[in-house]
């Protein structure tokens, strides 16, 4: 169907006056027919157009307002119109699409899109759904995928303000993801929203393990061992001074597995010979107060997550999980800021590590992509929190995709994350941003260009979104799935043969 | 209220002559502490023999002395655990229940694919008591899935409940890749919660009560002999609060001797074991002796074990074992072992061969496997005709592969 012609503008802005009955939107598609291809040619600023003057249209008004309400002009839709400005996106041969580097003819129809035209949309590899595809506000009959595994494994950002669908559109990720098992989860629940514990939730997927300090039944106590926690770990978590950050390590060195404790109940005549005693007084109070932990007697009892006794296996258990490309939820929602970075730490360092080893070892291929799912991503990649030194984080930020670990960053405040680490962010999911330096700061680092899409942007309803990826031929706008509508159609169903039991 | 918490006896575990009755003599061993301290009952959390069909004379002693217990009005309760029961389901525990000899507390129905479990009512004390099995490959994991809390948590009195599983939150170093049930899937409220299958034994604060594992009354292989030395059991008392004490079971001291080969030679190795052994007498003690590392030279049959084994004996060891498995020899290609046991060792070459066999399997395939190595690895029962020993073994099978033979 026509939606208008094309009557003059540049490359970066094709100007289109639109038909009288179409009513174009902002991030619509639509396309124009070349002897090439057919060239597809986004929305991104609507504005009026007119062939009467500024002054005679004043003046009509003026006369509709104070004296003839019905007073209509002769031809109107010739005389008033809409004038469309398009950015060209691909141009879509028989057989391939590419990046588009013609304009359209002069006073060449410009039409509404039809299915035919996004049969490019393909199933790749390792499919991950991302939604529907979307033209402006409607909703296209057509699937959009990416490659799940290079896509986990170049991290994503997840840009949007609160209440704009983060959950609804991470939870459909990380479902359609476990469909397959190119990847497994790692996710950090601030909010304690992912599993489901009163709602629908990922707890629904049988490839899901929960870990919570009041956990449901089926779920995990969250406990860690003191003996699994390094010195490194603190990284990104609080400030050391060089002489405490040398004491902590001088004791891990000593007791290796046992240095909390060794810092905490021993005397060490011959560390604290080393050190100053308000150095070993400090850190002693610090861990303490960390961990929080109480010594009575000589003896270490827990108050918290960190344990002197249980929770032995629990870091190797959810690194398992994890590599059997599942999605662990780790519920951090009753946890101080920084011991649920002090635990994110410690997973993501054991995850890291196993797969820096793998890959040495030749077998990181036969892994699947280990992704970390992080809210509030600026805790630990902004810029105050990388002032205090680089933490597991930001090295997966940077040398992750080396070793088939992926951060998924979800953040309502792009712009404080350095833009090094926002760039090696492979995809993009942008829902909607009303601040304009948070717009800027994704347009300046997405993969594709979006210096037009500022209003696009802004304009996001619920549940929209534009997706920019080294993944994808062009920013997509597509429309997410509803979580719900998932999970209302998920019957988990089983029957249990109870051998031994006595009547 | 006092009571003794036993599991994993495995009556009948070790194949050698000279270890074969050593878990029986530790059963034996517990049975008369358990008298001395004037216990009322004895709870047995899973695992009691080795097998499913233990050998007549292992279960003429056994019988023997539980019918002893019983003369002496201590009741006994047990749950049957991975080891008790074959692949059918059938368990000697039983046949030793119809006999009156112990009480299977694992009792109860199946509404709406609920597990309701009822209690057992210990008469003298009036302890309630109730458990949930262990099967192998984790199936009990599924019983707790489906358990009906509830129901166990709105009864009031002193609770005891058993369970033959590893708890996740408390698996022990070295364990840790251990299946494991999480405590949320516990009822909660028991005053006692009575475990077993992680043979190394811990106890804990959990709820109002404890949480206990007891461990091994006898260690069941070369790693266990090494780690634990010895097994036991918890005598628990309530009086004003609940105690558990941990009492340890002597059956044979354990002597162990570790040598890490890397840059020596075998003569060096040996030397270095005969040196260490020279000034010590065994007193009737097991010696494990376990070599890792890489040989510089020579090769590890040239290690005399003959001579070591001899002047261990001479010395008055009971029994002298080793361990090469982490051994190797430059002069040999290298072979690559982690694993320790022989399970793990199952393990660990089952899953190098996953997925070769394409038809539709019924369970998963590792799972599937290790089950039909177990219905497969067994022995025709004294007393058992070769057609009974056949159906036996096929039925097993095809239970497993859910085919009909």
């Amino acid at each position: 169907m026509i939606a208008g012609q094309v009557i003059s503008g540049s490359f970066d802005s094709v100007v289109v006056r639109q038909k009288s009955d179409a009513k174009l939107e902002i991030g619509q598609l639509l396309t124009a027919n070349t002897a090439e291809g057919k060239i597809l040619m986004q929305v991104f600023n609507l504005v009026y157009g007119s062939q009467l003057s500024q002054q005679n249209l004043e003046m009509i008004s003026g006369m509709k307002l104070e004296s003839d309400n019905d007073l209509e002009l002769m031809d109107a839709e010739l005389r008033n119109y809409t004038l469309a400005f398009l950015k060209p996106l691909l141009i879509v041969r028989e057989n391939s699409v590419s990046p588009c580097k013609t304009l359209p003819e002069f006073f060449s129809n410009v039409n509404e899109l039809a299915m035919e035209d996004v049969k490019f949309l393909e199933k790749p590899d390792n499919p991950l759904l991302i939604g529907n595809l979307r033209s402006g506000s409607r909703i296209v009959d057509a699937e959009v995928y990416l490659n799940g595994a290079d896509v986990f494994s170049h991290h994503v950002l997840i840009a949007a303000q609160t209440g704009r669908g983060k959950s609804n559109l991470m939870s459909c990720l990380i479902w359609n993801a476990l469909q397959n098992d190119y990847a497994g989860f790692l996710i950090l629940d601030p909010h304690d929203e992912y599993y489901g514990r009163n709602h629908n939730g990922l707890k629904k997927s049988e490839k899901v393990a929960y870990y919570s300090t009041n956990p449901p039944a089926g779920a995990r106590t969250l406990t860690i061992n003191l003996s699994k926690i390094r010195p490194s770990h603190f990284s990104g978590v609080t400030f050391w001074s060089e002489p405490q950050r040398e004491a902590l390590y001088a004791y891990y060195r000593k007791y290796r597995a046992r240095w909390i404790e060794a810092v905490l109940a021993e005397e060490d005549e011959s560390l604290k010979s080393l050190f100053h005693e308000a150095t070993i007084s400090v850190i002693r109070r610090r861990l303490q107060q960390l961990l929080n932990l109480e010594i009575a007697n000589n003896e270490i009892y827990a108050k918290g997550i960190f344990d002197a006794a249980a929770g032995i296996s629990t870091v190797a258990d959810i690194a398992d999980d994890v590599e059997k490309a599942m999605a662990v939820i780790v519920d951090t929602s009753s946890l101080s800021s920084q011991t649920e970075i002090l635990v994110g730490s410690i997973i993501a360092s054991e995850l890291f590590s196993r797969y820096q080893n793998y890959k040495s070892a030749g077998q990181l291929r036969d892994k699947p992509v280990a992704s970390i799912v992080l809210e509030e991503a600026p805790r630990v990649l902004g810029k105050d929190a990388l002032e205090q030194g680089a933490n597991v984080f930001s090295r997966i930020a940077r040398e992750g995709r080396k070793f088939k670990t992926g951060l998924i960053a979800i953040t309502q405040l792009p712009s404080v994350i350095p833009r090094q680490i926002l760039a090696n962010m492979g995809t993009k999911i942008i829902l909607g941003i009303e601040m304009a330096p948070e717009r800027k700061a994704i347009i300046e680092s997405a993969a594709q260009d979006l210096s037009q899409d500022d209003k696009a942007i802004a304009s996001l309803d619920i549940g929209e979104a534009i997706v920019t990826s080294t993944f994808s031929k062009f920013a997509v706008p597509v429309k997410t799935p509803l979580f719900d509508e998932i999970a209302a159609n998920t019957k988990t169903d089983y029957r249990t043969e109870f051998v031994g039991l006595h009547s | 209220m006092k009571f003794a918490h036993f599991a994993d006896v495995h009556l009948g575990s070790w194949r050698d002559p000279k270890l074969s009755n050593a878990s029986t003599e530790a059963f034996m061993k517990a049975v008369g502490i358990c008298y001395q301290q004037n216990v009322d009952f004895i709870i047995i959390s899973g695992d009691f023999f080795n097998t499913a069909l233990p050998s007549i004379d292992c279960l003429k002693e056994v019988a023997k002395k539980l019918k002893e217990i019983k003369d002496k009005s201590i009741p006994v309760y047990a749950i049957a655990g991975s080891h008790d029961f074959s692949p059918t389901g059938k368990t000697m525990l039983d046949v030793l229940e119809n006999a009156g000899l112990l009480v299977n507390v694992m009792r109860g129905s199946v509404v709406d694919n609920k597990l309701q479990l009822n209690f057992t009512v210990d008469e003298k004390t009036g302890a309630k008591i109730t458990g949930v099995i262990g099967k192998k490959g984790m199936l009990e994991r599924k019983y707790f899935e489906s358990l009906d809390r509830e129901k166990l948590e709105a009864e009031s009195g002193f609770k005891i409940f058993m369970f033959h599983t590893a708890v996740s939150e408390f698996k022990p170093k070295g364990l840790e890749k251990m299946d494991s049930t999480p405590l949320s899937e516990f009822p909660k409220g028991f005053d006692y919660y009575a475990g077993g299958h992680v043979h190394e034994p811990y106890k804990r604060e959990y709820g109002r009560g404890l949480i206990a594992n007891a461990g091994p009354l006898f260690p069941n292989n070369f790693r266990e002999l090494e780690k634990l030395g010895c097994g036991g059991f918890y005598i628990v008392e309530k009086k004003n609060i609940l105690n558990a004490d941990f009492q340890q079971i002597m059956v044979h001291g354990v002597f162990s001797i570790s040598v890490d080969c890397s840059h020596k030679s075998a003569r060096e190795v040996e030397a270095e074991i005969i040196e260490g052994i020279s000034d010590k007498s065994f007193d009737n003690a097991i010696v494990t002796i376990r070599l890792e590392g890489a040989l510089e030279s020579g090769k590890p049959s040239e290690i005399n074990f003959k001579s070591i084994y001899d002047m261990l004996y001479a010395k008055s060891a009971h029994f002298v074992m080793k361990n090469t498995a982490a051994l190797t020899s430059s002069e040999f290609e290298e072979i690559k072992t982690v694993a320790q046991s022989v399970e793990e060792t199952e393990e660990a070459v089952i899953k190098e061969h996953l997925g070769q066999f394409k038809a539709a399997l019924p369970d998963d395939e590792l799972l599937l496997t290790k089950s039909l190595m177990n219905a497969l690895n067994t022995e025709k029962a004294e007393g058992e005709t070769t057609a009974i020993f056949e159906g036996r073994v096929k039925e097993d099978a095809s239970r497993i592969l859910r085919v009909r033979m």
